[in-house]
């Protein structure tokens, strides 16, 4: 189910009307509802995919059961094994077996041996990445004694599946949202509020930006060797756009419909394009992911301690994986490796936490701001790009500077429509964002009146008769 | 609780209650405008009484040049042709040109050539372009005979305009914008409802090989705009339009056709399968209209 459909519309405040009024007498009832209506949630898209959501919370759940009577310590590695070998075996399969049989192919292809090997035509479940690491956290947690594990299969099989973050994160962390199942729930009006208003906003990001940008997007990288070098970079910049809409819009809905129902969830981004380096980028772009892998691979592999050697070796082990986590396609992988190379050089002049506590923007951090855009925006187009050889003539034309053409803007009436709807929209985004990050607030904050103003706009300026879906949904 | 939900419902009903309010302006502002051929008819053409009137789908929209066919066939008619329509839209244009008091000698019809023995009943891309007049029962009758999410859509802003408006926004509520400030302003088309694709290659190859495309008619939707034809006292002639490689045979006799679907044979005449260039539309429009001239002149 799409949070920008009109199945969601139904499902939310019937599902809010149920939780709060009938079933909130008991906290086991509530729970127990959550777990249903998640489910209801999930299957919507594809029933058959949610018989892998429950194997992961029961072998997760009997798992670390086992581990907090097991003692020694062989046994507890053994159980814990057992979990990462089915979650991440589960991932492999779905959604990185054919990535695999391809790259083998063709590795032996270079070498001049021809192979004949079939691929599966395998359905990528959705959320597959997402519930994973998360019931993943849950497990490795518990076998680090960090957290209790809870006895409670009901509260955990919530925790799992809880709706609103469940298909695209944030990716919650056992420690944060798991105890939050087990204390009783009271209605909070402000937290509630607070919620809805996120959902407008997120519902602007998403439907309003992201969408648009969606319009050329599309064109320019179907395309791309008819575009003058001007055509293609803004091509990219809106990509840039796009994908930040349309994730941070996800995960800003995912956040305040959990509002809605008492939860707290991380926040996933803060305003990311706000950074002044690779290095700021990262603490404020998918936070719940880049902490994921800080607190079970970077930290595991020993962070920044150690030789230099061995620290560049950490970070390019973590940005690596994060490429390859996106997706099963090397340009994720080339995307992480950029980020990778970014970021390198602030880690040797030990600049790489210049901006942890200064969040202000200045204007003479304008320079550095745009520099880090640019940057990123660029990383962006391997991202976007089907192959790699696509994402490589994308650049070199860019860089080729064949012309400053920006026809495909303005070329008839429609196109002129759409431009003029996403600067429109791109503007309202950065002035609020950039009023937000002046306060020092973690989120866009609305007021009545200027929720009331952005739900108009997304009215009149979001795209519904071909709305595209979640890009984060493929992941 | 109570204060969240006057809260928010002080958000939905005030999104609900600006929304239609905006969208019901911009509908009134399309309606009298001249942006879609709906309004066009109904704001801009003065005339009564027409020779001929194209009814079609872009096909017909960029084939019939009616200013050229008039000049040969010294007759009045005007080209109420819209792209990526239905027959059934062709049936709702006929209506609403007859609720404008309108009279024609004949209709040409000139949708796709499969259009004809076409089976799928729902609303067409483009008869949002009909909202502006859902006030009437013609077209708020016929948005309702379909079962689907943007029929339902269509169908309830007669209540809510905000549902269309906002569904089809980029369509319907910025173009509106644009009839406030130019009413007169018409979507591409000319003062009688032609336009035409241009010749973007000049490529000339003779088209070898024709398959053939058998029409029969089952549309129910031609028999629906035959019988009103009938009572309005107008005749009907189907209209196969040039196709690159397709030629249209019809053994149906109850039907009068032009048939000018293997008409042009080089690709110098076609902007893509299926639509004729300038080129093409000339050669196809003057052979219309000797064609028409002799019907017209057959006693």
């Amino acid at each position: 189910m799409l949070f920008n459909s009109l199945d969601f519309i139904v499902f939310l405040p019937l599902v809010f009307v149920l939780y709060w009024f009938v079933t909130n007498k008991s906290l086991r009832l509530q729970n127990l509802f959550l777990v249903c209506a998640s489910y209801v949630f999930y299957a919507w898209w594809d029933y058959r995919f949610l018989g892998l959501i429950v194997l992961s919370t029961l072998i997760d759940y009997a798992v670390a059961q086992q581990l907090k009577v097991t003692v020694k310590p062989k046994s507890r590695k053994a159980l814990l094994g057992l979990s990462l070998v089915f979650n991440l075996g589960m991932l492999a399969f779905f959604k990185y077996f054919n990535f695999f049989i391809e790259s083998w192919v063709d590795a032996w292809d270079m070498l001049g041996v021809e192979m004949q090997v079939s691929t599966l035509k395998i359905i990528l479940p959705v959320g597959i990445s997402f519930y994973t690491f998360q019931t993943l956290s849950y497990t490795i947690d518990v076998y680090r004694k960090k957290i209790e594990p809870t006895a409670n299969l009901i509260q955990f099989a919530a925790f799992v599946s809880f709706f609103p973050q469940l298909v695209a994160g944030p990716i919650e962390r056992a420690s944060h949202l798991l105890p939050q199942f087990s204390k009783k729930r009271h209605f909070n009006t402000q937290f509630a509020l607070s919620g809805f208003y996120l959902i407008i906003w997120g519902l602007f990001k998403k439907v309003v930006v992201a969408d648009n940008c969606a319009f050329f997007v599309n064109q320019i990288f179907e395309g791309s060797s008819g575009y003058s070098s001007a055509e293609l970079f803004l091509g990219a910049l809106l990509f840039a756009f796009q994908i930040y809409g349309d994730f941070s819009g996800y995960s800003d809905i995912a956040i305040g419909v959990a509002r809605l129902f008492g939860f707290s969830l991380m926040t996933n981004f803060s305003f990311p394009y706000f950074s002044r380096d690779i290095a700021e980028f990262w603490r404020r772009w998918h936070i719940s992911l880049s902490t994921w892998f800080r607190d079970y691979v970077y930290i595991p592999l020993g962070g920044s301690r150690g030789t230099i050697g061995m620290q560049l070796r950490n970070v390019l082990i973590v940005f690596l994986i994060s490429g390859f986590w996106h997706g099963a396609n090397w340009t994720f992988i080339i995307w992480g490796a950029i980020h990778a190379l970014l970021f390198l050089p602030l880690l040797l002049t030990k600049k790489n936490r210049t901006y942890v506590s200064d969040t202000h923007v200045l204007v003479w951090h304008i320079p550095k701001l745009l520099l880090t855009f640019c940057m990123v925006t660029l990383a962006w187009v391997f991202f976007r790009a089907d192959t790699v050889s696509i994402a490589n003539q994308f650049l070199i034309d860019i860089f080729s500077f064949n012309g400053y053409s920006l026809t495909v803007f303005v070329q008839n009436s429609k196109s002129m429509l759409f431009t003029g709807i996403i600067v429109l929209s791109i503007l309202i985004l950065l002035v609020f964002e950039l009023f937000a990050v002046q306060k020092n607030q973690k989120e866009v904050v609305l007021t009545k009146y200027s929720a009331l103003i952005i739900a108009i706009l997304i009215c009149f300026m979001g795209v519904f008769k071909n709305p595209s879906d979640f890009i984060y949904f493929q992941f | 609780m109570r204060v969240f939900l006057k809260k928010i419902g002080f958000i939905c009903v005030a999104v609900v209650v600006l929304s239609s309010v905006i969208a019901f302006f911009s509908l009134q502002s399309l309606k009298a405008s001249s942006f879609y051929k709906p309004s066009f008819l109904a704001n801009q053409v003065s005339e009564q009484q027409f020779d001929y009137i194209v009814l079609g789908a872009s096909t017909g929209l960029t084939t019939l040049n009616t200013k050229l066919i008039d000049s040969i066939a010294h007759t009045n008619g005007i080209n109420l042709a819209m792209d990526d329509t239905a027959l059934s839209s062709q049936y709702l244009m006929l209506q609403h040109f007859l609720a404008q008091g309108k009279t024609t000698k004949y209709c040409i019809l000139a949708p796709s050539n499969p259009s004809f023995d076409s089976k799928t009943m729902d609303v067409s891309d483009n008869d949002y372009r009909f909202l502006p007049f859902i006030s009437t029962s013609y077209v708020s009758d016929y948005y309702k005979q379909f079962e689907s999410k943007r029929a339902r859509l269509l169908s309830l802003s007669q209540w809510f305009p905000m549902l269309g408006v906002t569904y089809y926004n980029t369509e319907l509520f910025y173009p509106s914008l644009l009839g406030v400030l130019q009413p007169e302003k018409r979507n591409r088309f000319d003062d009688r409802g032609n336009y035409t694709y241009p010749v973007i290659k000049n490529s000339s190859k003779i088209i070898q090989s024709q398959s053939n495309l058998r029409v029969d008619f089952t549309n129910q939707y031609v028999e629906k705009i035959k019988r009103l034809c009938e009572a309005n006292n107008i005749k009907l002639i189907c209209y196969f339009s040039p196709v690159k490689g397709v030629t249209v045979i019809s053994e149906n006799n109850e039907y009068r056709c032009i048939n000018h679907s293997n008409l042009l044979t080089n690709t110098m005449y076609f902007y893509d399968s299926i639509h004729v260039n300038y080129r093409g539309r000339q050669i196809s429009s003057i052979k219309f209209a000797e064609e028409f001239s002799r019907i017209t002149n057959e006693k």
